[in-house]
C-alpha cells in the first residue's frame, strides 16, 4: 500500500498516492490541464509548457509544470488563473503556429482558447515535444532516437541519420507523435495554413467551466491521457 | 613542497613566509591577466625581467607577476612599491627607462603617470587615482597582493587562516551560522542567502556530498569571475575548502569555460600547489577532514552556466536545464546533494571567517550585504572592474569611477546584469544597486555586468543584439524560449525594418510575458527583459520606429537615409574614393552626392570624412 497526500487543486480537496504528478493526479480526478509532451509513464520533460499551474506556498507563488511537480502535502494548485489561462494560450497560439498541420495541435490550441493565431504560420513537422526520444529509449530501451543541436538547431535525430539495429521497428515514436494525424479537413499546404476551429461547438461548456474535464475528445489518436473509467 | 601535517604548521609557515617581500627594497607589481597579456604585458614583463639583469637589480628588486587590478582601460600598468608609485600604457621601450630611472635613481617618470581627465593634472600614486578612490576592494584588491601561481604568496598575505580558525575552533554548524548572519548572497545572479543554501545542503540525505564552484561566465561584457580565478585562485579554493567542511562535502569541482585559458591554468596551478602542500586530499593539515577539488572545462554554452544545466554537463550528458522542483541541494550532481556557488560568492567566504560575518554585514544595504565586483564596459571612459558596497547608486559607480561618457556624447541608459539584465534610463541613475531594488525596476543585478550606452545607441537595436545573442545561447528544449524568443525577434526585425505597427508591438509584450512566466529555467525566464524594459523606458523610440519608420539614433539601417550637407562639402573626394559600392559621385572641390540605390549604409563615408558633411536622417 503506498502513503496517500492530501492536496488541493483549484479548491478541491483531493487525495493521492504519494510520488505521483500534479497532472495525472488532476487528470484522474477529472481536472483538466492541457498538455502536449507529457505521456503517462514516460519521465516527464516540462517541454511543452502548456500544463504549467501555479504552486501558493507560504502566501507566495510560483509557476511550474504540473507534469514534473510531485504532489506532496498540504500542498495548493491554481491551475487555472488568469495569468496561467493567458499564458497557456499565448504558448498554445506558438505551437499552432509552428505546427498547424497537426490535428492534436489544432485541439490543444482550441481547448487553451485560441482564436485567432498573431505569428506567421511556419507549418513544421516537429515541435520538439520528445514524446518519440523518451518512448524509444524508456519503454524499449532502444535509444535509436535522440535530440540533436542547440536551440534554434535542435531536432530529433537517429544515430548518423541512419535507422540502427537496435531499432525494434516498435513504431511506439509513430504512435505517440503528435504531428502524424492531419486536422480533420485535410493537410494544409505552406502558405495556406489556418486555424482549423471545427470542434468549437465541442467548447461552449469549456469556456465556461475551464478546469472541468468535459469528455471532449479532442485529439483522438493522440488522445487526452485522462483515464476512462 | 613538503606537506603539511598540522595546522601548527601552516601557522609556522605563515610567519615564516611573511617576510618574503620585506628581504627586498622593491617590488614591481605588473598586472598581467588576459586583458593586461591582451594589450601587451608579457612583452614588457619580458625586457623587464632582461633590464633587471643586466643592472644587476636581482636582489634588491622584486617582480610580482599578478592578475588583474581592474583598471584595464590603462593596461599594461605597473605599481612600483614602497611609493605606490603608478605607470600606464607601458610599452616595453620604456621599460629601460622605468629600470634606470625609478628602480635605481627614484625618479618618477611623468611621461608614463596616470592623467586625471578631470582636473588635467598627473597622479603619481595609486591610491589617489580617483578610480580607486572610491571603491572598497575587498575581494579585487587581493589581486595586486599574490602571484597567483605562487601558493605561498598567498600564504605570506595571511592566506588559509581562515582555514586553520575553521578546523582548529569551528563547528560545521557554527561556519554555516557565521555565513548566514553576514548576508552573504549568490554572487553569480540569483542572490539566493548562501548560508542557507549550505544549510539546506548540509540537512540533505545523501552521501557523498559535493560543492561546485561555477566559473562559466559568460555573459557579454562581464569578467570579473575571470579576474578573480586568474588573479587569486587560492581565495576560492580555500571558500570552497570551508564550504566543504560545513556542509560536509567531500568532493568539489571547479567548473570552469574552456575560453578561460589563463584561469584554467592558474587554477589548475594553485590546487597542485595546495595538494602538494596538504590543504587538500586526505585529512586536511592532519584532521579526520578530507575533501578534493578537480576542475572541468565548460565547452562554451551559455545556457551551462545555469546550475542544472552546469551538472548534467558535468555527469557527461548534454547540458541541458531540468525543472527545479527538486533543489539540486537535494538532489543535484549525480542526484546527490550538491552545494553550487558562484567564483565571488566563494572568494568572499575567507574573508568572513577572518573579520567576522559584523564586519562584512556593515557594507551594504539592509537586504544585500557586502561588496560586489562590477565589469564596467561599454562608452565609458574607464572601463574595467570595480567592486564597492552593495547599494552603491549607478550614478556613483558611471560618473565617480567609471568617470563618465568616453567621446562626450551623453549617457543614456546602463544595461546591468548581463543580456537578461534590462536597460535602465539615465533618471533612474540614483537607484542603489541592490538585488531588490534592480529586480524591481525591471533589471537585475546579475553576476554584475554593466554596459554603458551613449545617445548614438539604439535602443531597439540593443534589445534586438541580446534577443539575438540569447536565441543562439537557448538550449531550445522549451517552447516559450525557443519559439518565444524567435518570435519576438521576427517581430523587433519587423520594427527596426519599417515593417512596425502598435499590434505588433503589443504581441511583442505578450509573447515577452509568456516566455517570462512559462520558461524552464532562468535564462527563458529573464529572456524578454531587454526587451521589456527598452519598452518600460524608451517606448518612444520604439514608437518613432513604428509611426514615423525613423530610427533616432541613427543605427538600424532600414530606417536611415545618408546624404552630403552642401554647405559643408569640400569636394575633397575622400568619400568618394573611400565607398566599397561606388555610391558617392561629384567633381573636384565641388559638393558631392550620394546616390540611394547604390547606398548600402555601411557608415564608411561618415567614418571618413573629416568636415562632418555626411548627415544621417
Amino acid at each position: 500500500m503506498s502513503a496517500y497526500v492530501t492536496l488541493t487543486i483549484n479548491g478541491a480537496k483531493v487525495k493521492a498516492p504519494e510520488g505521483r504528478s500534479v497532472l495525472d493526479v488532476a487528470l484522474d480526478y477529472g481536472i483538466c490541464i492541457p498538455h502536449l509532451c507529457h505521456v503517462r509513464g514516460l519521465t516527464p520533460i516540462g517541454a511543452c509548457r502548456l500544463c504549467i499551474v501555479e504552486v501558493v506556498k507560504n502566501g507566495k507563488s510560483k509557476v511550474t509544470t504540473s507534469c514534473t511537480l510531485e504532489v506532496e502535502e498540504g500542498m495548493v494548485i491554481l491551475a487555472h488563473t488568469e495569468k496561467i489561462l493567458k499564458a497557456r494560450k499565448n504558448i498554445a497560439e506558438m505551437l499552432v503556429a509552428e505546427a498547424p498541420n497537426s490535428r492534436a495541435i489544432q485541439d490543444v490550441a482550441l481547448r487553451c482558447g485560441v482564436k485567432e493565431v498573431r505569428y506567421p504560420f511556419r507549418n513544421k513537422d516537429c515541435v520538439l515535444c520528445g514524446r518519440c526520444v523518451r518512448a524509444c529509449s524508456e519503454i524499449w530501451q532502444s535509444k535509436s532516437l535522440g535530440f540533436v543541436g542547440r536551440g534554434k538547431e535542435r531536432h530529433v535525430a537517429l544515430p548518423f541519420d541512419k535507422r540502427p539495429e537496435f531499432c525494434k521497428r516498435c513504431n511506439a515514436c509513430i504512435d505517440l507523435c503528435p504531428m502524424t494525424i492531419t486536422p480533420c479537413p485535410g493537410p494544409m499546404k505552406k502558405g495556406e495554413e489556418y486555424l482549423c476551429g471545427l470542434c468549437e461547438s465541442q467548447l461552449s461548456m469549456a469556456e465556461e467551466i475551464p478546469d472541468s474535464c468535459i469528455d471532449c475528445r479532442l485529439g483522438e489518436g493522440f488522445s487526452c491521457i485522462r483515464k476512462k473509467p | 613542497m613538503t606537506r603539511l601535517r598540522s595546522i601548527e604548521e601552516l601557522t609556522a609557515l605563515q610567519e615564516r613566509k611573511r617576510p618574503l617581500d620585506k628581504g627586498k627594497a622593491t617590488i614591481v607589481i605588473i598586472s598581467s591577466g588576459t586583458c593586461g597579456r591582451a594589450c601587451g604585458s608579457l612583452s614588457v614583463i619580458d625586457v623587464l625581467k632582461k633590464e633587471i639583469k643586466r643592472h644587476r637589480l636581482g636582489n634588491r628588486v622584486r617582480l610580482r607577476i599578478t592578475g588583474c587590478h581592474g583598471f584595464c582601460e590603462q593596461e599594461p600598468l605597473m605599481v612600483i612599491e614602497p611609493g605606490n608609485i603608478f605607470y600606464c600604457h607601458i610599452k616595453p621601450e620604456d621599460v629601460a627607462e622605468i629600470v634606470s630611472m625609478t628602480l635605481q635613481d627614484g625618479n618618477i617618470i611623468e611621461r608614463l603617470l596616470y592623467e586625471d581627465p578631470a582636473s588635467g593634472k598627473k597622479i603619481v600614486r595609486e591610491a589617489d587615482i580617483p578610480f580607486y578612490k572610491v571603491q572598497d576592494r575587498v575581494v579585487l584588491g587581493q589581486n595586486k597582493l599574490v602571484d597567483p601561481t605562487d601558493i605561498n604568496d598567498y600564504i605570506a598575505n595571511g592566506g588559509y587562516s581562515a582555514l586553520i580558525k575553521v578546523l582548529t575552533s569551528m563547528k560545521p554548524e557554527e561556519v554555516i551560522e557565521e555565513v548566514k548572519k553576514s548576508g552573504l548572497r549568490g554572487r553569480g545572479g540569483g542572490g539566493f542567502p548562501t548560508g542557507r543554501k549550505w544549510e539546506y545542503c548540509r540537512r540533505a540525505e545523501g552521501s557523498p556530498k559535493y560543492v561546485i564552484c561555477n566559473a562559466d561566465e559568460g555573459d557579454p561584457g562581464a569578467y570579473m569571475d575571470r579576474s578573480v580565478l586568474e588573479g587569486n585562485p587560492h581565495a576560492i579554493i580555500e571558500g570552497m575548502i570551508i564550504g566543504a567542511f560545513a556542509i560536509g562535502a567531500e568532493y568539489g569541482y571547479i567548473y570552469v569555460r574552456k575560453e578561460y585559458p589563463l584561469a584554467v591554468e592558474h587554477s589548475k596551478i594553485a590546487m597542485q600547489q595546495a595538494e602538494e602542500i596538504g590543504l587538500l586530499g586526505e585529512n586536511i593539515l592532519g584532521t579526520d577532514f578530507s575533501f578534493d577539488i578537480k576542475i572541468a572545462r565548460g565547452g562554451g554554452a551559455f545556457v551551462c552556466g545555469e546550475s542544472t544545466a552546469l551538472m548534467a554537463s558535468l555527469e557527461g550528458k548534454v547540458g541541458e536545464p531540468r525543472p527545479k522542483d527538486i533543489h539540486t541541494t537535494d538532489k543535484g550532481f549525480m542526484d546527490l546533494p550538491t552545494n553550487l556557488n558562484n567564483v565571488e560568492t566563494w572568494a568572499n567566504v575567507p574573508s568572513i571567517i577572518n573579520q567576522g560575518a559584523s564586519h562584512f554585514a556593515s557594507k551594504g544595504t539592509s537586504k544585500s550585504k557586502g561588496t560586489k565586483i562590477f565589469a564596467l564596459t561599454g562608452q565609458i571612459r574607464n572601463t574595467g572592474l570595480v567592486e564597492v558596497p552593495m547599494g552603491a547608486t549607478l550614478r556613483e559607480i558611471i560618473y565617480n569611477i567609471g568617470g563618465g561618457s568616453a567621446n562626450g556624447k551623453r549617457i543614456k541608459a546602463v544595461q546591468t546584469g548581463g543580456p537578461s539584465g534590462g536597460c535602465l534610463p539615465e533618471e533612474l541613475f540614483d537607484l542603489p544597486v541592490d538585488f531588490e531594488a534592480l529586480t524591481e525596476a525591471g533589471s537585475m543585478v546579475g553576476s554584475g555586468g554593466m554596459v554603458v550606452m551613449d545617445e548614438g545607441t539604439c535602443m531597439v537595436d540593443v534589445a534586438k543584439y541580446f534577443l539575438k545573442f540569447l536565441i543562439d545561447e537557448s538550449c531550445g528544449k522549451c517552447v516559450p524560449c525557443r519559439v518565444g524568443l524567435s518570435r519576438m525577434l521576427e517581430v523587433i526585425n519587423d520594427i527596426t525594418e519599417g515593417r512596425g505597427t502598435e499590434e505588433k508591438l503589443e504581441l511583442l509584450q505578450d509573447t515577452a510575458g509568456t516566455v517570462s512566466i512559462a520558461s524552464l529555467c532562468a535564462l527563458g525566464k529573464t529572456a524578454p527583459n531587454p526587451v521589456l524594459s527598452t519598452i518600460k523606458y524608451f517606448r518612444t523610440e520604439y514608437e518613432v520606429h513604428i509611426k514615423k519608420k525613423r530610427c533616432p539614433a541613427g543605427v538600424c539601417r532600414e530606417l536611415i537615409h545618408y546624404s552630403i550637407r552642401e554647405d559643408k562639402c569640400t569636394g575633397c573626394g575622400t568619400c568618394l574614393k573611400a565607398c566599397p559600392h561606388g555610391a558617392i559621385a561629384g567633381k573636384k572641390k565641388k559638393a558631392h552626392k550620394i546616390n540611394d540605390d547604390k547606398c548600402q549604409k555601411c557608415g564608411i563615408c561618415e567614418e571618413v570624412c573629416k568636415f562632418d558633411a555626411i548627415s544621417i536622417t
